[in-house]
């Protein structure tokens, strides 16, 4: 019980769209019964991380809906407990300008926890990973802060947010670029960073006191550039699922039918919890053609699948063609529908013969709850 | 200490051994045996409990525990974790003048009478953990008070030709029973008990602690406590219970309990949002089917890679169902993996069993008569290996 964590809930939200209308970016479905959040609440929970502060600002209700008391995380006990931190007073109801003055919502949390350490999280990447390692390489380093990340493959098109860093061979950080690619070996941020709960006290503190609200551009980078900070990088190995807007995210739906992904990121000893639905097991009906598909529970599949992913309660009627797709929880597509890349948002009702094709680089889109009308 | 009362408590027998499950119940009481993919068999008693506004229930455990126990828990997944009431699991304890086993279903509950003290019910729900079925509970209690009874046996129809293998009531118009006859060889009526008793607890307390007194007594419910009240003329009724009701007591009944899950005639229904049958939950990714799988009216659970031809089967949690494999009329309970070219046919495969490759477990009986079908049973565990044949 070394570290406490903390994560972002709403950072990312405005690069999701739709899908973000009516939720955090953490609470964003994904692979078939997750939300974002699950799988950083469930590293945390793996590695001994007991005390979790989820600090959040608009659009929580069904962030909250899904964490409850944090049960299924095996959080909610006498010494284990999950903190919802919504904003203090009214204020303008819009994203937080960065992440210090998000963190500065939740001093209380800061200030009260015991643990000397603090992992602060984003909800927007994806991987199985075991904290305590890197709290471990942050402690021998002897760093200000250690930044998690990894070696991202070639044709790894950089984001605009994206922490870029170059290490040398003790892992010390010799360069940092953010948004942009640097030369040699980089490593890209993992949105994790490790500090000492002291340390980010104070540097709240003084920054949001002073209008600078970017823990990375205006804490990191600049102290970077004066020398006056040491960065500890820790290399995470594993698959890791980086969903930077709705593309992105919906590539990486499909990526956990890729076996060597999926044994990754849902290990046995490691699992991903979530919220349970007590729903019955799924019903694949005679003459239903399921082919390279994800399936969570209590769906009933009466229609041809290919190539998509059914999150649990889904209806997918006789004739209906879905292809290509994410079929998020409780929607029904109807008798004779035909869809190719799309993205539909949970309770939408798609009407029999409706068509929906997007492209494979431009999903359709439906708004959760919408009805598509047939021909 | 609490002086909240609560009006009814359940009881649920879950010592049984249930030897006529053979391998499957070796090392797990019967109640704990898994069913339709994804639930145990006393998912059913206990999620019935809850629907029914009974947030009290005691269970009595005797025979291989540790499983059971394990999976009960605190009693979470089924909303029993209480501050006052919720679930509690009884073995059998040693006291201070005399230390038993169980002895019968009636002693089961004598036993425990300080238990059921605790909470002071005006009625007392006698269940057992043994049956498939969906019951509002609340429905019965109703028709219980209505009746001004003393103990309400739930009762369902069954055909006459069949009503000899059941413990039958024989009633009157207005529901009360005059008779009871356990397997009769000539039954009147096809009012079969479906071991679901109601008692006015102040009764049963009398019953259980004069029955105990009684050295020729074997302390069961059927046998001695029923008959005894109706000898002694109390208000006992039959309360008509009106759905999918199936004893698993056998590898016959399990297996088409389980395949009564694949007919869509058969009024049980695990979808109902007003009426879910809760489970406890293991943490497992949603299932993935490859493009090699095919299912066909099959009910398949989340945890699974598919990647065989599955036909008409159960497969539950976290099975791996390898290319070329098939699966034909069978129950795979959770965690089992089967090899590519493995065919398995009319038959119940064991949790955490691994089928070899190519191997063959069961017989296809696709054009036989159903009396003919013999179910093939792999124990827990078992490992086939490959291209071994098991037909039994």
């Amino acid at each position: 019980m070394k570290m406490c964590g903390i994560v972002f809930s709403n950072i990312y939200d405005s690069t999701m769209g739709e899908l973000t209308a009516h939720r955090t970016v953490a609470s964003m479905p994904f692979g078939g019964r997750y939300r974002f959040i699950d799988f950083v609440l469930s590293n945390m929970v793996n590695s001994g991380i007991y005390n979790i502060g989820v600090i959040t600002k608009y659009n929580y209700q069904s962030l909250m809906d899904h964490l409850g008391a944090g049960r299924e995380w095996d959080l909610g006990r006498k010494n284990a407990n999950l903190y919802i931190l919504p904003p203090f007073g009214t204020g303008v109801s819009n994203v937080y300008r960065g992440n210090l003055e998000a963190l500065n919502n939740a001093m209380t949390f800061l200030n009260a926890t015991k643990p000397d350490y603090v992992l602060m999280c984003d909800t927007t990447v994806i991987c199985n990973i075991d904290y305590d390692e890197a709290l471990q390489s942050h402690i021998d380093s002897g760093a200000d802060v250690t930044v998690i990340a990894n070696n991202e493959i070639k044709s790894y098109e950089c984001d605009s947010n994206d922490f870029v860093i170059t290490v040398d061979e003790n892992g010390v950080v010799n360069d940092l670029a953010i948004g942009y690619m640097l030369d040699g070996k980089p490593l890209i941020g993992m949105g994790m960073f490790i500090i000492a709960r002291k340390t980010l006290i104070n540097i709240i503190e003084s920054y949001v006191s002073r209008g600078r609200y970017s823990f990375e551009k205006d804490y990191l980078l600049s102290r970077f550039v004066d020398g006056s900070v040491k960065i500890n990088a820790y290399e995470f190995k594993g698959h890791v699922l980086r969903n930077h807007n709705t593309l992105s995210y919906f590539k990486n739906n499909f990526k956990i039918m890729n076996e060597e992904i999926r044994a990754d990121i849902f290990k046995s000893d490691a699992p991903i919890y979530t919220k349970i639905r007590d729903e019955a097991p799924s019903y694949y009906h005679e003459g239903c053609q399921v082919k390279e598909c994800t399936v969570a529970d209590g769906c009933n599949i009466y229609g041809r699948v290919d190539n998509s992913i059914i999150f649990r309660d889904v209806v997918i009627e006789k004739g209906a063609t879905v292809r290509n797709s994410i079929i998020m929880q409780g929607s029904r597509i109807g008798a004779g529908a035909n869809i190719n890349y799309a993205i539909i948002d949970k309770n939408v009702t798609v009407s029999p013969t409706a068509e929906l094709m997007g492209a494979s680089s431009v999903p359709v889109v439906v708004h959760k709850g919408d009805t598509v009308n047939g021909k | 200490m609490y002086t909240i009362r609560k009006e009814c408590i359940a009881m649920l027998l879950a010592g049984g051994q249930g030897s006529r499950l053979l391998v499957l119940t070796e090392n797990t009481a019967k109640p704990a045996v898994p069913f339709g993919g994804k639930y145990r068999i006393i998912d059913f008693p206990l999620s019935n409990c809850v629907n029914s506004d009974i947030d009290t229930v005691g269970i009595m455990t005797q025979y291989q525990p540790l499983e059971l126990n394990a999976y009960i828990g605190n009693g979470a997944p089924w909303g029993l974790s209480r501050n006052f009431g919720g679930v509690h699991v009884l073995p059998p304890y040693a006291k201070s003048d005399n230390s038993e086993w169980y002895k019968g279903t009636a002693n089961a509950i004598y036993q425990n009478m300080s238990f059921v003290d605790m909470y002071n019910p005006k009625y007392v729900l006698v269940l057992s953990g043994d049956h498939i079925y969906k019951a509002d509970y609340s429905e019965m209690i109703r028709f219980h008070k209505k009746k001004n009874a003393e103990c309400t046996i739930a009762v369902l129809d069954v055909p006459i030709e069949e009503a000899s293998r059941f413990g039958i009531m024989n009633t009157n118009d207005d529901d009360s029973i005059y008779e009871f006859e356990e397997k009769p060889a000539q039954p009147k009526s096809t009012k079969a008990s479906m071991g679901v008793y109601l008692f006015n607890y102040d009764v049963l307390k009398k019953y259980l602690t004069e029955d105990e007194a009684d050295p020729n007594s074997s302390n069961d419910f059927g046998k001695n406590i029923i008959p005894k009240m109706l000898g002694d003329g109390k208000r006992m009724f039959a309360y008509q219970f009106n759905g999918y009701w199936k004893d698993v007591g056998t590898i016959r009944s399990l297996w088409e309990a389980n395949m009564d899950l694949l007919d869509h005639e058969v009024p049980l229904d695990l979808k109902d949002p007003d009426f879910k049958i809760y489970a406890r939950n293991y943490a497992q990714p949603a299932t993935y089917i490859s493009s090699t799988a095919e299912n066909i009216n099959s009910l398949i659970a989340e945890g699974c890679t598919i990647k065989g031809k599955i036909n008409n089967s159960i497969i539950s949690t976290g099975c791996s169902i390898g290319e070329g494999a098939v699966i034909n009329h069978s129950v795979i309970m959770p965690n089992v993996t089967v090899e590519p070219g493995a065919v398995v046919e009319y038959a119940i495969v064991g949790e955490n069993c691994n089928i070899g490759n190519n191997a063959v477990v069961g017989t296809n009986y696709d054009n036989a008569e159903s009396s003919d079908i013999n179910i093939c049973v792999v124990g827990k565990g078992r490992k086939i290996a490959d291209g071994e044949t098991v037909t039994e």
